[in-house]
């Protein structure tokens, strides 16, 4: 069972369909939306890339939904660094959705049993309120993909090799979830699994988070790869997805190197001059589309994440395959405001 | 503390030196600095200093110094002056420096730890010059952290306190008690207009357009739309705005283009999502993103001009039948109002309608960023020195 099987002419024609009628669900229940795409002079798209796409960033300036009041069951929030937060609206059926698509789209590499799952965090994270963000959210949203849970670090952060032996001794021989943020799995699962001889060749990692503590490392995906595998671990699935597109993820495929997109999403790489879309090879900014989005106009984002496309129907699963390759650095003004943030 | 100009030492120590109104060991030091600016290889790299060169030549301070002076009281330098200029207009805290030291006044300026490119460059043009040792004494440029410590003796030192960068700097420097003689000279958040004449406009030669574009380009694009003098909302006064905007926008972009300004992506995100924002709230009824240096919004009404910054190269526009419709939409937030193509008697009307409720400022297209004596309201010569009285 598989989420990743349509080809990117077949996907096209489908998420067409549905993103332009998505596009009219929201414009007929989402004012702001409307007034947008109306001032902006939007009628109707042509391709998925005509589509019309709002910032990401608008979530944390706006409050859009296209559901009243009533039926909002779920309020997701993100913090970004500057403290803004994204607000994102979920009724019953949207939140129900997205934890179903979540879970087709990481069984397409897990298969559909639960898996003993080894999470390369702290428990103590959850009960911190205050970073309880989204590294909170994500490893609860995972948690319920595999069974057996055990913690890798103690509540302090530290790794908890007695922890990590105990499960690898109970269910290592078998296939087990290992999940995580790609930087702390390269701390303290990497390195302990080297330094201590672990057999970690039945785990299937699952980790995201971004490069960019690991390129400060001068740590490069490939090289992340190369070197997991030199501890046995050669299942590895790296994942891009955000909370305002709350059960899209991109997965990477088992050959790596590449991020590919469900059957119900797409990526649109964008030139930052010219705003048309890129062909594969040209690096630029990443739209996110996604038919989830249901109950927030969603559907069609425009990231501040700089990717590139590879290629398109030629790698391990159907449709376009690419790589995000660093944030688009935030706009910066001079001006009178702002000499003292604080008291000075 | 780093000390980036000025005799080391105490700052709020007392002082023996004694500088009177229009000191000459000031005027020599300021014309000094003014040639240095005013170097070709300086003005090619820092057009701004240029600006502030010019401000500072002999005939201007002579100018300033003249202004100072009068008849009914003798004028006398208030004393202490505590600056805190904006870290990110790298120029302004010289003129605000120079007019006080004119004044004759011991000054100490807070220059932010983030400053940089031409703000590096004056201060290292002031440590060149040749100057009296009693500028060094009296005239101080400080940079430390974060450090309630100092600006609170600071504060507590000064006669009169200059706090630019707006409304949250204002606040979080009031929390410094003042001696109860002194008081604050206050810089809080502006925001600033462009008003178009379409007869005006119309009436102009192809030339005069060019020129009116050229000025406004310059006040626009300078400080990324961010000064507190940048025109923002564009305001087409007069009916029939359509084709004028149209050709405004056009001239706009050739001059962008010809200068080879330009707006990166991050910037041009930015401006997409503020534009968005202005019209989910019904602000704008449309949005038009011709290039990444221009943004251009309709707004739906001259009262929904907005006030805070859209980014560089975003141009709301409103029309309004006459200057004197514009009246009600402003208020004390409003600093430079740019004009193009109207009558003197037009602006003047304008004027005494908004009878000081708001807007400090008119002035033509190109002159929107040019600092003057008379800046937010304030008549700054009087500002920076006191009056004694004397009946024979």
């Amino acid at each position: 069972m598989s989420v990743f099987t349509l080809s990117q002419a077949a996907k096209e024609e489908v998420l067409l369909k549905e993103l332009s009628s998505l596009t009219e669900h929201h414009r007929a229940n989402c004012e702001p939306y409307d007034r947008i795409l109306s001032a902006s002079g939007f009628s109707a798209a042509a391709t998925v890339a005509d589509l019309p796409y709002l910032p990401v960033r608008l979530f944390k300036n706006l409050e859009l939904k296209s559901i009243p009041d009533d039926q909002v069951f779920k309020v997701l929030t993100s913090s970004g660094t500057t403290g803004e937060v994204s607000r994102i609206y979920l009724d019953k059926a949207a939140a129900a959705e997205q934890q179903r698509r979540l879970a087709a789209t990481v069984q397409s590499v897990l298969g559909p049993k639960r898996l003993p799952m080894l999470l390369v965090d702290t428990k103590a994270m959850l009960k911190d309120r205050r970073s309880f963000s989204a590294r909170g959210a994500g490893v609860l949203g995972m948690s319920t993909f595999g069974r057996d849970h055990v913690w890798a670090l103690d509540n302090e952060g530290i790794v908890d090799l007695d922890a990590i032996r105990g499960f690898l001794a109970k269910h290592g021989d078998q296939p087990f979830l290992i999940f995580g943020f790609t930087f702390l799995v390269w701390l303290h699962l990497y390195e302990v699994a080297r330094d201590n001889g672990l057999d970690l060749s039945n785990g299937i990692l699952i980790h995201s988070g971004g490069w960019k503590k690991l390129v400060d490392q001068a740590v490069s995906p490939d090289e992340f790869r190369a070197r997991l595998a030199g501890v046995g671990l050669t299942n590895v699935h790296n994942y891009y997805g955000m909370v305002e597109q709350i059960g899209t993820i991109f997965l990477e495929g088992p050959s790596g190197g590449s991020l590919y997109c469900p059957d119900f999403a797409d990526v649109v790489v964008r030139d930052p001059e010219t705003w048309a879309e890129l062909p594969p090879g040209k690096p630029g900014l990443l739209e996110v589309v996604s038919t989830l989005p249901t109950s927030y106009p969603g559907h069609v984002l425009l990231t501040e994440d700089l990717g590139v496309v590879h290629g398109i129907d030629d790698g391990d699963w159907p449709g376009k395959r690419f790589s995000v390759l660093g944030r688009l650095p935030r706009a910066e003004a001079r001006g009178c405001s702002d000499t003292y943030r604080s008291a000075a | 503390m780093q000390f980036r100009f000025g005799a080391e030492g105490e700052l709020t120590a007392p002082s023996q030196d004694r500088l009177a109104v229009g000191d000459p060991r000031v005027v020599d030091f300021l014309a000094k600095l003014a040639r240095k600016l005013l170097a070709p290889a300086v003005a090619r790299r820092h057009p701004e200093l240029g600006s502030l060169g010019y401000f500072l030549r002999p005939a201007e301070l002579h100018r300033a110094v003249e202004r100072m002076r009068r008849d009914d009281a003798l004028v006398f330098p208030r004393g202490n002056v505590f600056h805190l200029p904006p870290a990110n207009v790298d120029t302004i805290f010289v003129y605000s420096w120079a007019l006080s030291a004119l004044a004759g006044n011991h000054n100490v300026v807070r220059i932010s730890s983030r400053s940089a490119g031409a703000a590096e460059v004056i201060l290292e043009a002031m440590n060149a010059v040749e100057a009296d040792p009693v500028i060094a004494r009296t005239q101080r440029m400080v940079t430390y952290g974060r450090d309630d410590a100092i600006t609170g003796a600071l504060s507590k030192w000064a006669d009169l306190r200059v706090i630019w960068g707006g409304d949250a700097a204002v606040d979080a420097i009031r929390k410094h008690p003042l001696r109860p003689s002194a008081r604050d000279l206050t810089f809080p958040d502006r925001t600033s207009w462009a008003v178009l004449s379409t007869a005006g406009w119309r009436a102009a030669d192809p030339a005069a357009r060019r020129t009116a574009v050229v000025g406004f380009a310059n006040d626009a694009y300078w400080f990324d739309q961010a000064a507190c003098s940048s025109p923002r909302t564009v305001f087409l006064v007069g009916g029939d705005g359509a084709g004028v905007r149209a050709e405004f926008l056009d001239l706009l972009l050739e001059v962008v283009e010809a200068r080879g300004w330009t707006v990166d992506p991050a910037m041009a995100v930015e401006k997409r999502v503020n534009a968005y924002g202005l019209a989910a709230v019904g602000a704008a009824a449309a949005l038009d993103f011709p290039d990444n240096r221009i943004t251009a919004m309709t707004l739906t009404g001259t009262e929904r001009a907005p006030r805070r910054w859209i980014g560089a190269g975003a141009f709301p526009f409103a029309e309004a039948d006459s200057l004197l419709d514009l009246v009600p939409a402003m208020n004390r937030q409003d600093q430079t109002v740019s004009h193009f193509g109207f009558t003197p008697a037009e602006l003047q009307a304008f004027a005494t309608e908004l009878g000081g409720r708001g807007v400090d400022r008119i002035v033509p297209f190109g002159s929107a960023l040019t600092f003057g004596a008379i800046w937010d309201g304030y008549d700054l010569p009087s500002e920076f020195t006191r009056l004694t009285a004397l009946q024979l």
